[in-house]
């Protein structure tokens, strides 16, 4: 919203400048977010917020200018004419509903010369950004500017049987706006019809047919109270904006709206000429003013201040409102017309600060009653990713809204189960993903794009699937890797592909250090491996086939990623931290390097060795992995080692070596190993 | 001479022993192909058949012994290497190190906001992404047709009336004090959605942090303490605030909280639109018609709440030029923080 310097000075002596006005609209909650020079004048651009319609005009403006500075409020009552019945055909007003137009007022003014308009007239709407027509049209909407009331001016000899029926459209019927777009109507929409058609859509734009044109002699003014409700309805059905509009669905001064006609009256006369014809309304355009009790005992209280009766008084009266004291503390606040978002105590409270100034209000801290802390999802996800960003990983954050192409690219079946968005703006924002992986290739695929050699990145976010009349949301990891793994030693750069054994290592890494205990990884298909916790499954590694690269146009590179649902890992993650006796007693360790069948999975294999060990096998683990020169093709060759403790005595070699002895038959008798 | 006693004047020698040099000369001397162990395994099939075995033993036992003793020896004397060795090493070359990955920027203001508030007392709770109408909006306070709702435009689900993509934090203080009674101190992180056309200031979907405080005597004083101690602790202890009034259905009195700004200073700068001030969050006490939309005895309890993008404080923290760059992902933008 525009207002000039200028023109607030029509209706209150301002003394301060036109910058230290902004800046204490500014701060009484009229955001003005441009002054700017006007020739001599200056226009201050101000943000509305959509509770205050009575700030859409100079007048309410001024107000405010009024209530903060403390100069008096100037308006304007204009008086009802004598109307000169002139030989005119009756005109007959029906509104259909009140609920849809609590009030309607038609003012018929007779020989008007319309023209352009005068400079003044002109200049005070361009600086508001608003573009002349005809004295007439320019009229209309000084006043809508000025006084916060839209009215519209109809050409009288355009109207078929001199009728005004205000109601709803029928469906089908057509408009052509002044616009000249034709809009369909339909029987949500209320318009001002004449006998036969509709003429204007009520409050929002009027109709081409019957504008006022440099022809038009005679004119009907109208000045009417639409709902509110039916006019955002209309406008957002229609796609319509207008300046009236703007108002009307935010709530125009029932009680401000003969005022405004009158002066758009007196100004016609004065700048068309014209004779007032007649003057018709229908409804009212009385509204109630409740009376909101004040306590200001209370208002410090919620405000943290010790602001005086008399000062609140002061503010109130300031503001337009008429008040009584009830007691020493109780203000009975009659709120005006103009006023409705006024109906708590609060409401008054924040008047109240606003012009006190906010800035007056010292802070204080309050003494925070901390909650029950219960470690929650969150204190988990931290976890996580402090976890994989140590691991080198990068985190991403994707869009949880896909397009169905990432989702079939990917290989998932985008035809049943999705929940779909009934109003995207564009493709990419259909569905709310069910998988994290497909956003995860693609970000993988983008930098790889970029010449990015290595991209290991990982992302926890919710996805969303439908659960019978519900929709579940899960919170998930993922883990997206490809491209070598490099890393320095003594001997220079080491490169290696990333495969899914470093993702299965980084798994492993999370899982225990989030204390999970018993999970195992099974292969479910050639390229998927199932990660298990306690014979459920809570997520996968996956090897990516070629036609998935081949979709995301990534090119001889191998992609593994993995999913992990948090939401079914929760259960197995502890974190809670136990001490246990360091060993008191030496170890001793004993390797065996062997070749073995590749085919013959390791995990058996060490199942087997710990179980003939115990109780004298603390541990057994592979420790080196070679397949190559000295390993026959078919065998990958290892080296397996056995760490023997106990906690009681240090053990000895006699006591060990016939155990080592047997594990190593073990080995090539159950196993086919080839010691080396 | 007996393997033992051939044993302690190798010791003995291998203890005279003070560079890699002489080490290895003295390995030639005990353990060459011409050396002492090679003499006398040669001489083994020369000895007594009974002999042979035990001797054979002794030997190999011996140069076991000598293979261990040699090999600790280089090591001492490698580590030693400041006292008796000039060190190659170029400090030039690369450290060799496992190099880490990185937070989403996004993550981490919102660690860092959190952790300020963290500080204070409030705990950080989340809800879910999909939610009702009735909690994104009406229990909110906010008529669903009413312009008030331009503010927030929503993404709707087909299928599933009533449900949406919350378009702010908020609807997560009405399910908090439907299940909780006060006090109450909580900040809530969160994505959020809105169909906003895309360009370097909009996205349709960002982060939010909301907070709310909420016992008996909280008040509007209050508000303006912990949000001063948050923005100082975030922004810079040298920064001014102000708080303008503003409107927000589901707090009254409403406040819009601007810092100045941070790159001019207050001068005014094209980050700042000239104004010399940042709009940094939304503020209010708590709308009475939220504690009754939740079930709150009217009268008892006051409180505040507050609102931020997470995605517009982390932009001017760091000076980020578009918002999109958040979530395209490329690794020299993640890898900068």
């Amino acid at each position: 919203m525009k207002v000039t310097y200028s023109w607030l000075k029509k209706f209150v002596d301002i003394i301060i400048s036109p910058q230290e006005l902004a800046e204490k609209l500014t701060m009484s909650g009229l955001e003005v977010v441009s002054l700017e020079k006007r020739g001599e004048n200056f226009v201050l651009e101000i943000e509305i917020t959509s509770n205050r319609p009575d700030w859409l005009s100079v007048l309410g403006i001024a107000r405010e200018v009024s209530a903060i500075t403390g100069s008096k409020l100037k308006t304007i009552n204009f008086q009802e004419p004598k109307i000169k019945r002139k030989n005119l055909r009756p005109l007959k007003i029906s509104v259909a509903n009140k609920q849809d137009c609590s009030f309607y007022s038609a003012r018929i003014i007779s020989d008007v010369r319309v023209s352009p308009s005068p400079e003044w007239l002109k200049d005070r709407l361009e600086s508001l950004g608003c573009r002349s027509v005809n004295n007439i049209v320019d009229i209309t909407n000084y006043c809508l500017f000025e006084l916060g009331q839209p009215l519209h001016a109809f050409d009288l000899d355009k109207l078929s049987q001199n009728e005004i029926r205000v109601r709803r459209a029928n469906a089908n019927e057509k408009i052509i706006t002044i616009d000249g777009a034709t809009k369909l109507l339909g029987p949500e929409i209320l318009v001002i019809a004449d006998a036969h058609h509709p003429i204007a859509i009520a409050g929002i734009m009027g109709g081409k047919e019957t504008e006022v044109t440099f022809k038009t002699r005679n004119i009907l003014l109208e000045s009417a109270v639409f709902n509110p409700l039916l006019v955002r309805l209309a406008k957002q059905r229609l796609g319509l904006q207008s300046e009236s509009a703007y108002r009307f669905e935010r709530g125009v001064d029932s009680e401000a709206v003969r005022n405004a006609s009158l002066a758009a009256q007196e100004l016609i006369l004065k700048l068309a000429s014209g004779t007032p014809s007649g003057f018709r309304r229908l409804g009212v355009s009385k509204v109630t003013h409740p009376v909101i009790n004040l306590d200001v005992a209370y208002l410090n209280k919620l405000l943290g201040t010790a602001i005086p009766v008399f000062k609140v008084k002061q503010i109130l009266n300031r503001l337009g409102f008429h008040l009584k004291t009830k007691s020493r503390n109780i203000l009975a606040v009659k709120v005006p017309g103009f006023r409705q978002d006024l109906k708590l105590p609060v409401d008054l409270v924040e008047e109240v600060a606003r012009i006190y100034g906010y800035a007056q209000i010292s802070p204080t801290l309050p003494a925070v009653k901390p909650g029950r802390k219960v470690l929650d999802k969150r204190d988990v996800i931290g976890n996580i990713k402090n976890i994989l960003w140590g691991l080198g990983l990068d985190e991403v954050i994707t869009y949880s809204l896909v397009d169905r192409g990432l989702l079939n690219k990917s290989g998932i079946n985008t035809d049943a189960g999705l929940i779909e968005i009934l109003n995207p703006l564009s493709k990419e924002q259909e569905v709310l993903r069910p998988a994290l992986y497909p956003s995860l290739i693609r970000a993988l695929a983008y930098n790889l794009d970029q010449q990015q050699e290595r991209v290991s990145i990982f992302e926890v976010a919710n996805v969303f699937s439908g659960r019978l009349n519900a929709v579940a949301e899960d919170s998930l990891l993922g883990i997206a890797l490809c491209g070598d793994s490099a890393f320095f030693t003594k001997q220079g750069l080491v490169r290696e592909e990333i495969t899914l054994l470093h993702l299965k290592g980084i798994l492993e890494t999370l899982l225990n250090r989030l204390g999970v205990k018993g999970f195992d990884f099974l292969r479910q298909e050639d390229n998927k491996i199932n990660i298990i916790i306690n014979q459920k499954q809570v997520g996968f590694m996956l090897d990516l086939a070629p036609q998935t690269l081949g979709a995301f146009d990534i090119k001889n590179r191998q992609v593994v990623l993995a999913q992990v649902n948090l939401e079914q890992l929760s259960g197995s993650i502890n974190l809670e931290k136990k001490f246990l006796n360091i060993p008191k007693y030496p170890a001793i360790t004993r390797n065996i390097s062997f070749a073995i069948n590749e085919d013959i999975p390791v995990k058996g294999l060490l199942m087997a060795v710990e179980a003939k060990g115990a109780p004298l096998l603390a541990q057994a683990k592979i420790v080196d992995y070679y397949q190559g020169k000295q390993i026959p093709v078919g065998f990958k060759g290892l080296t397996l080692s056995c760490i023997y403790r106990v906690d009681d005595r240090t053990l000895t070699e006699g006591e060990i070596a016939p155990l080592h002895q047997d594990i190593c038959s073990l080995l090539e008798e159950r196993f086919g190993v080839k010691l080396r | 001479m007996d393997i033992n006693s051939i044993q302690t004047q190798i010791e003995g020698d291998l203890a005279g022993v003070v560079s890699v040099q002489a080490l290895e000369e003295a390995r030639i001397k005990y353990l060459g192909r011409k050396g002492m162990i090679a003499e006398l395994t040669s001489s083994i099939p020369g000895l007594a058949a009974e002999q042979r075995g035990i001797f054979g033993q002794q030997v190999n036992a011996l140069k076991n012994k000598l293979l261990g003793l040699f090999e600790e020896k280089e090591k001492t004397l490698k580590t030693q290497s400041s006292v008796l060795k000039k060190s190659n090493l170029d400090v030039g070359m690369p450290g060799i190190v496992q190099e880490l990955g990185h937070i989403h920027p996004i993550t981490q203001i919102i660690d860092e906001i959190c952790t300020v508030f963290n500080r204070m007392g409030f705990s950080v709770v989340q809800g879910p992404e999909v939610e009702t109408e009735y909690n994104n909006f009406t229990g909110l306070n906010i008529p669903l047709e009413h312009p008030s709702r331009d503010a927030f435009d929503t993404f709707y689900l087909k299928d599933y009336s009533k449900l949406l993509l919350r378009s702010h934090t908020s609807p997560v203080q009405v399910r908090v004090m439907k299940t909780q009674k006060p006090p109450l101190a909580m900040v809530v992180p969160g994505r959020v959605y809105r169909p906003d056309a895309v360009d370097a200031s909009h996205l349709f979907m960002f982060h939010q942090i909301e907070g709310f405080l909420v016992d008996e005597n909280i008040r509007f004083s209050d508000l303006k303490g912990i949000l001063e101690l948050f923005a100082k602790n975030v922004f810079g202890r040298d920064i001014s605030m102000r708080f303008r009034p503003h409107f927000f259905p589901f707090t009254e009195p409403s406040v819009e909280v601007d810092i100045s700004c941070i790159i001019c200073k207050g001068r005014g700068c094209s980050v700042c639109g000239r104004k010399g001030w940042l709009e940094i969050l939304g503020a209010g006490m708590i709308h009475p018609n939220v504690f009754k939309q939740v079930g709150y005895a009217p009268g008892i309890y006051t409180g505040f709440a507050f609102g931020m993008g997470v995605e517009r404080i982390t932009m001017l923290k760091y000076g980020i030029n578009d918002i999109r760059l958040f979530f395209e992902n490329d690794l020299r933008f993640l890898r900068q923080f």
